[in-house]
C-alpha cells in the first residue's frame, strides 16, 4: 500500500524520480490528445462520423482528471506537519492555488452538464480547452516567464502608461490636424484613437494623411510603435536573463558550502538535487560548478 | 522674511517635490493625478461634437476649475522651491531649477494658454487644445517606473546615438539610390530624395513603403531597407535589454550590499528591517527576489563560518 506522504511526492513532481515522471508524463498525454479531441470535435464531418469516440474519450478524460483531482486534494494533506498547520493548510492552499483551480475547473462543467441540462455545448467545449493550462503546471520555462514579468510589473505597467498616453497624444493632433479634412475617419478623438493603436501595433494606419503636418504625426506614431516593441522585449529579455543569472548564484553558495568539509554527504546530496530542480540548473552547468568548485577533484555530485 | 513664512515655504517645497513621505504629500498627489485625468478625458470627450453641444457650460466651467488648480500649483511651486538652496542664500537658484526644468515647461505651457486666450480673445483655438494636451505629460512625474525606463535609456544614450546615426546614413543613402533607380519611372512618389526618404521611413516603420519598384535594382533597394527595418528594431532592443539589465543589476547588487551589512553581527532588528524594506518597496522588487538575495548571502555567511570550523578542526588542510 503506497502511503499518502508517497502520493504527495509523486503528484508534486519535488522529488524527481521515476514515479513522478510516469505520473506527469500519463498526465500531458491525456491533456494533449483532450485538446485535439476538442478540435477536431468542431469538424462536423469527423463529429458525426466519430461521435461515439469522442463522447468515451471525454468520460474517460473526466474520469480520469477527477481522479487526479481527488487525489491531490487529498494527498495534499500531508504537505504540512500537524505543528505546522496539518492537513487542512496544505489541501486549502492547493484549492485556492493557481492550478488547484484550473484543475477544477477542467473537470467540473462536464458535471454541471447534470445539474443544467440546457447547457449550451459550445460554452462546455470552451471550458474543456481550458485543460490546456493544466500543462503549464510542467512548464518549468512558462513559470520562470511568468516570475520574470511580475518581477518587472512596474516596468510593463509604465510601458502601458506609455502606450496610453501615445494613443491619446497622437490621436489628439491627428483629430486636431485632419479632423476637418476627413471626418469620415478623425471627425473625433475617440474615433483618432482607434487609428492610432493600429499605427502603433502594425506601423500603417491604413488612412493616408493628407496634410505634411497629419504625415508627420502618422509617422512619429508608427516609430513609437517601434520603440514600444523594442522597450517590452527588452525588459523581458533582461528580467529573464537576470533571474536566471540569481538563481544560479543562490546554488552556487549552497553547493560551496555543502563542499566546505571536501565531501557531500548523503542529506546535502538530497537538498542540491531539490534545489537543482527549484532553481532549474541543467546537469552541465551543475558539473561545470562541481568541478570548479571540488578543483577538479568531483565531478558530478 | 520672517521664520514662519520660512518653515511654511520648506514644508510646501517638501509636499510639492514628494521628497517627505506623509499622508498629506499622498493625497496632494492623488488629487493633482485625478485632476489631470480627468481633464484628458474632457479633451476627448469634448472632440465628440454631439456630446460638446449638450454640455459646453460644463466642459468650460471644468477647464476654469482646472485652470485654477494649476495656477495655485505652479505658482506655489515657483515659490517653495525656493526653500532648496536657502541654506546658501540663493533663494531663486532653485526657482529658476524648477522653471526651466522639463515638468516646469510643461506645467507652464499647459496653463498659460488659457490666460493668453483671455487676452486675446480671437486666438485659434485648436492651437490652445494642443497646448491643453501637454497636460497629460504632468503625470510621468508621479510615475516613478517610466522614470527608472528613462533613467536606464539616459545611460546607455551613445547606443542610442549610434543607431541613430547609423539611420541617418542609410536614410540618406538609401532614398538617394532609389531616387536614382526609380525616380524616372515613377516621379509622383520617388521623384525627388525628399519623397523618396518619407518612402523610406515608411518602411522602416511599417516595413512598406507603399510603392511597388518597376526596376531590377529597385527591387533589391526595397528588401535591403525592409531588412534594415528589421536589424534597427533588433539593435533597439537590444540596447534597451542591456541598459535595462543594468539598472537590475546595479539595484540587486545595492540591495545584496544592504543585506550583508545587515547580516552581519547574525540579527535583523525592527530598524534594519524598515531599512531593507524601503529599499525594497523603492525598487519595486517582488517577494521572490529579495528572498532569492537574502537566502543567498545567508547561505555564504554559513559557508564562511563552516569553513572557519573546518579549519580549526584539520589544521593540516589548510
Amino acid at each position: 500500500m503506497i502511503s499518502k506522504q508517497r502520493i504527495y511526492e509523486i503528484l508534486d513532481g519535488a522529488v524527481r524520480d521515476r514515479a513522478s515522471r510516469l505520473c506527469e508524463i500519463s498526465i500531458i498525454t491525456v491533456v494533449v490528445v483532450n485538446v485535439f479531441a476538442v478540435i477536431l470535435d468542431s469538424v462536423p464531418s469527423i463529429h458525426s462520423e466519430y461521435k461515439e469516440f469522442f463522447h468515451n474519450l471525454e468520460l474517460a478524460s473526466v474520469i480520469f482528471f477527477t481522479t487526479e483531482y481527488v487525489l491531490r486534494v487529498w494527498s495534499y494533506g500531508s504537505k504540512y506537519d500537524a505543528k505546522s498547520g496539518g492537513a487542512i493548510k496544505g489541501r486549502k492552499e492547493y484549492i485556492f492555488s493557481f492550478y488547484g483551480l484550473i484543475d477544477f475547473i477542467a473537470t467540473m462543467p462536464y458535471y454541471l452538464q447534470f445539474f443544467i441540462p440546457g447547457m449550451d455545448l459550445r460554452v462546455l467545449r470552451v471550458l474543456r480547452m481550458l485543460r490546456i493550462l493544466k500543462l503549464t503546471h510542467y512548464n518549468s520555462a512558462l513559470q520562470d516567464l511568468f516570475g520574470a514579468v511580475i518581477a518587472e510589473r512596474r516596468a510593463f505597467g509604465s510601458a502601458v502608461f506609455l502606450l496610453a498616453i501615445s494613443t491619446i497624444v497622437s490621436a489628439s493632433l491627428m483629430y486636431f490636424a485632419e479632423g476637418d479634412l476627413q471626418p469620415e475617419y478623425f471627425a473625433s478623438i475617440p474615433q483618432s484613437m482607434y487609428w492610432a493603436i493600429i499605427t502603433i501595433t502594425s506601423g500603417y494606419g491604413n488612412i493616408e494623411p493628407l496634410t505634411d503636418t497629419g504625415w508627420m504625426i502618422s509617422s512619429l506614431t508608427g516609430f513609437l510603435g517601434v520603440c514600444m516593441a523594442a522597450i517590452l522585449t527588452g525588459i523581458v529579455a533582461s528580467s529573464f536573463s537576470n533571474q536566471s543569472a540569481r538563481k544560479k548564484s543562490a546554488f552556487e553558495a549552497q553547493l560551496k558550502l555543502a563542499l566546505v568539509d571536501g565531501e557531500i554527504s548523503d542529506a546535502e546530496r538530497t537538498t542540491l538535487k531539490r534545489l537543482q530542480v527549484k532553481y532549474r540548473i541543467t546537469d552541465e552547468d551543475l558539473q561545470d560548478m562541481v568541478k570548479n568548485f571540488s578543483n577538479g577533484k568531483m565531478t558530478n555530485i | 522674511m520672517s521664520s514662519t513664512t520660512e518653515s511654511i515655504q520648506s514644508k510646501i517645497c517638501g509636499l510639492l517635490d514628494g521628497s517627505t513621505f506623509s499622508a498629506t504629500s499622498r493625497s496632494i498627489e492623488i488629487f493633482i493625478v485625478l485632476v489631470v485625468v480627468l481633464n484628458v478625458l474632457m479633451i476627448i470627450l469634448e472632440s465628440v461634437s454631439s456630446i460638446s453641444q449638450n454640455y459646453t457650460s460644463f466642459f468650460y466651467n471644468f477647464e476654469v476649475f482646472s485652470v485654477i488648480v494649476f495656477t495655485i500649483e505652479y505658482i506655489l511651486r515657483v515659490w517653495s522651491y525656493g526653500a532648496k538652496y536657502k541654506a546658501d542664500g540663493k533663494s531663486w537658484k532653485g526657482r529658476k531649477e524648477y522653471i526651466f526644468s522639463f515638468y516646469g515647461l510643461i506645467d507652464f505651457f499647459a496653463t498659460a494658454p488659457f490666460y493668453l486666450q483671455l487676452l486675446l480673445p480671437g486666438s485659434d483655438l485648436r492651437f490652445l487644445r494642443v497646448f491643453r494636451l501637454l497636460r497629460i505629460f504632468k503625470l510621468s512625474r508621479y510615475n516613478s517606473a517610466l522614470q527608472d525606463l528613462a533613467e536606464a535609456v539616459v545611460a546607455e544614450r551613445e547606443s542610442f546615438y549610434s543607431a541613430i546615426f547609423l539611420l541617418l546614413i542609410a536614410c540618406l543613402l538609401f532614398s538617394s539610390l532609389i531616387y536614382i533607380a526609380e525616380g524616372a519611372a515613377q516621379p509622383e512618389v520617388l521623384g525627388s530624395i525628399p519623397l523618396a526618404m518619407k518612402w523610406f521611413l515608411m518602411t522602416i516603420i511599417a516595413g512598406w513603403g507603399g510603392v511597388d519598384p518597376s526596376t531590377a535594382t529597385g527591387s533589391v533597394l526595397v528588401v535591403i531597407t525592409q531588412l534594415i527595418a528589421i536589424m534597427l528594431a533588433a539593435i533597439l532592443t537590444g540596447v534597451v535589454a542591456t541598459a535595462y539589465n543594468a539598472q537590475v543589476t546595479r539595484r540587486e547588487a545595492q540591495y545584496e550590499t544592504l543585506v550583508r551589512e545587515v547580516l552581519e553581527d547574525g540579527v535583523v532588528d525592527a530598524e534594519e528591517q524598515e531599512e531593507l524594506d524601503l529599499l525594497k518597496k523603492k525598487y519595486g522588487m517582488t517577494d521572490a527576489q529579495v528572498e532569492l538575495i537574502a537566502e543567498q548571502v545567508r547561505v555564504e555567511n554559513e559557508e564562511k563560518e563552516e569553513k572557519a570550523k573546518f579549519l580549526k578542526e584539520h589544521p593540516e588542510k589548510n
